[in-house]
């Protein structure tokens, strides 16, 4: 088998002293879509920030193509290809939906074909390319979350992460956006999901696993999650 | 044992030593350097109660001190008020300007706060020193505020008439008296619901306010509250030193108790005073290096921020910083 | 009319220089949440290191100001290195920084104190003659200063809307989470940003004590004032500051002329309490959401 994108072994991280992840272990595969589900506040966030740097790891190691990358700078770790998309999208209000794709390509690399992937960027995602000079404070909520997806987009090729997703969109809404991801996964981009509902993504996601009081539970495919009533109704609520 | 009997039981040991220093060193010159630690460890207590358990930027608390000086030696001169009613009075007046103060600046996030009432404070001294109008002419020229020389002649507790040889010992105990009220307000605050408050606003403000705990009114509570024991003290410097001026204003002094509570422990009930005597016993030690004081001084400050920012009662605390926290599910 | 001529002249320069002072704290302010007290003192020892090019060691005024400028940069750069980036790692960042800054602020104080003692001394720094307009006489120091203020306020603007470190430190300032994501490595802009503010205060410095005299506790005044610029406008909102400025000086002029020096600061700041209880979060600042 080809080697993961991420392993992730033995990872404990948190906040001001207080434990979120305890022995946390992963492995991310190449072109697959992987999805961490899971009740909120149980750690799913603060993986991924883990996995970004933005939030440090106690004890663990984080293998990026077999190097780790846990300790290192979040810009180091963004130039080495793993790319967010937060929760919450975490905009830049002030600046145009334009100049906050310019500044997805903001690293060298990727700012020398800005050109081109704006492009590439517009035609899956048309609607902004219409608001491209919109304030995106401004912007409604499907609109900031695609702008969000399409600043990530403009990093480049790697791992992309995507923080919730459907968070706070209309059904209908919700819908376009996972059509955008599941292209992406079709065009064989490897994607880390992470997403409180399992509902959308339990025929394709290729491996869900389930982040309960900071570590792993259970881990399987989507089928096998739905033959068993008991965990989501534990874990995921009605 | 609980804690506040900890304290307690802290504070009566401590109030022992200190009954006993006038016996121990009967000379006046550590008799009344004492008196002005304990003058400035009242200040600083209520100023710990404003900035680290209020959360409260201010910047004000010399202003004050300044106001309940001030408002002691005007209504000792113009208005011949004994010196006994008029502290208290003061003390009133100081709350009041508290209020007025807080009412301005509190609806403002933490910075703001920190330079709305340097500001202020500023605003007084330049209103003062700058006033040259003649007010009073009994003794010269005066103006309503004392101006650069300040205000003399208001009377004072009339220690000095009695006991002529040791007027400064009833001072001591007099400050004493009002330390011991200081500190045991702060333990009551602290220990009490209030602190609780206060802890709750700080770590997790989206609940306390769903739990009715209003930002705004605790903190102008608590700036008011401690604004009473400022004005205080400083009526008491007032008839102390029977003079009051503009230097009260000056930003040395506001340095110099800044760093007591830095250095002793922001938000804690013992850190403003081990702050207060560290930073008094320093100054006695560099006495002679007046040049350099200023700057070692900054430079205590500035070390012990980066380094020990929790002070020097951090270093007797072994109990784990947050050790109420429970593990949110 | 003369009277409107002389108020608008000294306005307009106070207010050039407010906003040469502002634009540094608030740049700070805004991509690293600091308040950088210390200012102040960077500002006065701005025009002492001037003073000490042109008197002491002969360099040409032009040369004089651009090493006092350089070298305050390298004093914003430490300021960042020493006490900023420690205390990044811990909480209570704001607080602890404020006081760590104070204390900063105050020691070069002292030592200015010391090096160049406590009585004012002019500012060789300037420009003699003056122009008439109408029956005003403007000096021409007040319309170098315009001018210097002029240029350096559009080269920021420059830098922040068309240069990639522009963009990262606007970034920065809007979501220094995103950020970080989007590859931006923060520790540069923030040591930028000190750098630049501490150039800045410099030439300020220079311009303040070219008009007034040069003195080791001038800058709190012109600090002060500048913080409170900033508070109105909306800390952190560069533009804002730079309009707010330029409004707070022709205020102060139009005071200090109705109601005479003495009250033109306390009519000031009872405006400034006055908005800032109108509009808490500053004239044009934003509100910000905070997730819990």
């Amino acid at each position: 088998m080809a080697e993961p994108v991420l392993a992730i072994r033995d990872l404990a991280a948190g906040y001001d002293g207080r434990r979120v992840l305890d022995g946390v272990d992963l492995v991310v595969p190449a072109a697959r879509l992987t999805a961490i589900i899971g009740p909120n506040g149980h750690g799913k966030s603060t993986l991924l920030k883990a996995i970004s740097g933005l939030v440090r790891v106690s004890a663990g190691t984080i293998a990026l193509r077999g190097e780790r990358i846990d300790g290192l700078r979040p810009d180091q770790i963004v130039e080495r290809g793993v790319i967010q998309v937060p929760q919450g999208d975490l905009l830049f209000p002030g600046m145009t939906v334009l100049d906050n794709l310019l500044m997805g390509a903001y690293r060298q690399d990727a700012a020398r074909d800005a050109g081109a992937r704006l492009d590439m960027v517009f035609a899956l995602l048309p609607k902004l390319k219409e608001r491209r000079h919109q304030i995106a404070g401004t912007l409604s909520g499907g609109e900031r979350r695609m702008c969000g997806i399409g600043r990530g987009l403009m990093a480049g090729e790697g791992l992309l992460m995507l923080d919730e997703p459907s968070l706070g969109l209309a059904p209908i809404v919700i819908d376009q956006i996972y059509e955008v991801i599941f292209d992406l996964c079709a065009a064989g981009r490897t994607i880390l999901l992470v997403e409180e509902n399992a509902q959308r993504i339990t025929e394709r996601a290729d491996s869900i696993h389930l982040l309960d009081n900071g570590r792993f539970v259970w881990s399987g495919i989507g089928a096998e999650l739905m033959a068993r009533p008991e965990i989501i109704e534990a874990y995921l609520g009605a | 044992m609980t804690p506040v009997k900890r304290d307690i039981l802290i504070g009566l040991v401590l109030v022992a030593a200190a009954c006993a220093v006038p016996f121990l060193f009967p000379g006046r010159y550590v008799v009344t350097q004492a008196t002005l630690f304990f003058v400035w460890a009242v200040v600083v207590v209520q100023w710990n109660l404003v900035l680290g358990v209020g959360g409260i930027f201010s910047l004000a608390q010399m202003a004050l001190f300044a106001t309940g000086a001030y408002a002691t030696a005007m209504m000792g001169f113009y208005w011949k008020v004994p010196m006994l009613a008029a502290i208290p009075l003061a003390g009133v007046v100081t709350v009041a300007a508290g209020m007025l103060i807080g009412l301005a600046c509190l609806r403002l996030r933490g910075p703001y706060v920190a330079l709305l009432t340097l500001a202020i404070a500023q605003v007084l001294y330049v209103l003062i020193v700058n006033d040259t109008a003649c007010f009073t002419t009994t003794g010269g020229c005066m103006p309503l505020f004392g101006g650069v020389r300040g205000i003399g002649q208001f009377g004072d507790l009339g220690f000095r008439a009695l006991m002529p040889k040791t007027w400064h010992i009833a001072h001591y105990f007099v400050a004493l008296g009002l330390l011991v009220v200081a500190v045991a307000m702060s333990i009551v605050i602290i220990r009490g619901p209030l602190g609780l408050a206060f802890r709750a606003l700080r770590d997790n403000p989206g609940y306390a306010v769903s739990r009715g705990i209003s930002r705004f009114r605790y903190q102008l509570w608590i700036f008011a509250v401690s604004a009473f024991l400022t004005g205080i003290a400083g009526g008491f410097y007032a008839v102390h030193f029977r003079v009051v001026g503009p230097t009260v204003f000056s930003f040395q002094l506001l340095l110099f108790l800044i760093a007591m509570i830095v250095v002793g422990g922001l938000g804690t009930i013992w850190g403003p005073l081990l702050g207060a005597a560290v930073l008094m016993l320093a100054d006695e030690g560099v006495k002679e290096l007046s040049d350099y004081r200023n700057i070692g001084l900054g430079l205590l400050l500035v070390l012990f921020i980066i380094l020990q920012p929790g002070g020097l009662v951090r270093l007797f605390s072994r109990r784990p910083k947050r050790a109420a926290d429970a593990k949110t599910g | 009319m003369d009277v409107f001529i002389q108020i608008v002249a000294s306005g307009l320069t106070l207010g050039a220089m407010y906003a040469v002072a502002t634009v540094g704290l608030s740049l700070v302010y805004g991509s690293l949440n600091m308040l950088n007290m210390a200012h102040g003192a960077i500002l006065t020892l701005g025009g002492y290191l001037c003073y000490a090019g042109i008197q002491h060691l002969g360099l040409h005024p032009a040369l004089a100001l651009a090493g006092a400028a350089a070298l305050c940069a390298v004093v914003g750069l430490l300021i960042y290195l020493g006490a900023a980036l420690p205390l990044l790692r811990a909480e209570g960042f704001e607080t602890n920084v404020f006081i760590a800054t104070i204390g900063i602020g105050s020691i070069l104080e002292n030592l200015m104190l010391r090096g160049f003692g406590p009585y004012p001394i002019p500012q060789p720094l300037a420009v003699p003659g003056h122009v008439v307009l109408g029956n005003v006489h403007v000096p021409l120091q007040n319309l170098f200063i315009l001018g210097v203020a002029v240029v350096l306020m559009s080269a920021v603007a420059f830098v922040l809307e068309r240069t990639r470190t522009g963009r990262a430190i606007r970034a920065t300032s809007m979501n220094r989470e995103a950020a970080q994501l989007m590859g931006v490595r923060v520790g540069r802009v923030y040591a930028q940003v000190l750098a630049v503010s501490g150039a800045l205060a410099a030439v300020s410095g220079v311009m303040i004590s070219s008009i007034a005299t040069l003195s080791p506790v001038m800058g709190g005044d012109p600090m002060l004032k500048a913080f409170i610029v900033c508070v109105v406008a909306g800390l952190g909102n560069v533009y804002g500051a730079v309009v707010a400025a330029i409004v707070l000086g022709l205020l102060e002029a139009a005071t200090q002329y109705i109601l005479g020096v003495r009250w033109s600061f306390a009519t000031l700041l009872l405006i400034v309490i006055l908005v800032l209880i109108w509009r808490p979060y500053g004239l044009f600042g934003r509100t910000q959401v905070v997730r819990l």
